[in-house]
């Protein structure tokens, strides 16, 4: 039995979606081409595998009642992650939690000042160096960056992922999360000096660098 | 000619290719004559390969793939049910 049609403009999305054209097959293969990036996309927004594959599921349900088809196949994977991040909203929403809001301190400029480079520059961890920059980022092991990557608050955790990550212009990440592009790079710094700091800071925990003044 | 403030602020706009094209060869120019930020940027460039390596993709199990595969085939015999 076929998925019951649900009208896209009633979807909360970013944008609208691509024209119609295709019909349900069509639609399915170019699902499958996208479904690799949109599970990792999906396992990176909830931070758990099991999660981010319920998330995976529900999108592609949505997707499928949705059913717009193709006329425009450069916009779909957009138009599939930005379901994606609806879908996951809602069941953050529907689990009595909300995403992650930023803070006034953070979306502040104030403190922003932090730089990795420089801070590595200063305590020069590794004297004997000739690459000291390019030797701390070899301290960190995938599951290090992982920690350090997920403690950054959602809101500036996502421009992230979607450009660092999975390629998204900024002004493609500006239209799936649906905001405009000058809140998109602002957040994108934010992110970026977040992970800055983390990465610093979580170094000096674990004992992966020994750290002689606070940055 | 923009100084290195304004160097290191352009810098991720730069890698994320966000910067428009005059701001791009005034960046470029600085990076001729500044040892400084030339290794800056291969840095934030090396960060950014660093995140997107290990947040990478998470390879997707053969049984959530078959229960996709589940899922995009009854929506596709759905349809050609009601073509008949």
């Amino acid at each position: 039995m076929a998925l019951p049609r649900q009208s896209a403009a009633t979807l909360p999305l970013a944008e609208p979606p691509p024209a119609t054209g295709l019909g349900d097959q069509a639609f399915a293969d170019i699902i499958r081409d996208h479904l690799d990036a949109l599970h990792g996309f999906c396992v990176q927004l909830a931070r758990d595998r099991s999660d981010g594959e319920d998330l995976l599921q529900e999108t592609i349900i949505r997707a499928m009642r949705a059913h717009p088809g193709l006329r425009e196949p450069e916009r779909f994977k957009g138009w599939l992650f930005a379901i994606a991040t609806n879908v996951w909203r809602d069941q953050l929403r529907a689990r009595g939690r909300h995403v992650q809001t930023a803070s006034l301190d953070e979306l502040s400029e104030d403190g922003d000042g932090f730089s990795l480079f420089q801070t590595i520059t200063i305590e020069d961890p590794f004297p004997y160096s000739d690459e000291l920059h390019l030797d701390f980022l070899r301290l960190f092991r995938d599951e290090d960056v992982q920690a350090a990557f997920g403690a950054i608050n959602p809101t500036f955790r996502l421009p992230l992922i979607l450009t660092v990550v999975h390629g998204f212009s900024c002004k493609e990440a500006a239209a799936v999360l649906g905001v405009p592009l000058g809140t998109l790079l602002s957040r994108l710094h934010r992110g970026r000096k977040q992970l800055e700091r983390g990465l610093w800071e979580y170094a000096v925990a674990h004992g992966l660098v020994t750290a002689t003044e606070e940055p | 000619m923009i100084d290195c403030p304004e160097a290191v602020r352009r810098m991720w706009s730069y890698l994320d290719r966000s910067l428009a094209e005059k701001p791009i060869s005034e960046f470029e120019e600085h990076l001729e004559t500044c040892v400084k930020c030339c290794g800056e940027l291969e840095f934030n460039r090396h960060l950014r390969e660093l995140v997107a390596t290990s947040e990478g993709r998470p390879p997707i199990s053969r049984e959530v793939r078959t229960r996709i595969d589940r899922i995009l085939m009854v929506n596709a015999d759905g349809e050609r049910e009601a073509r008949r």
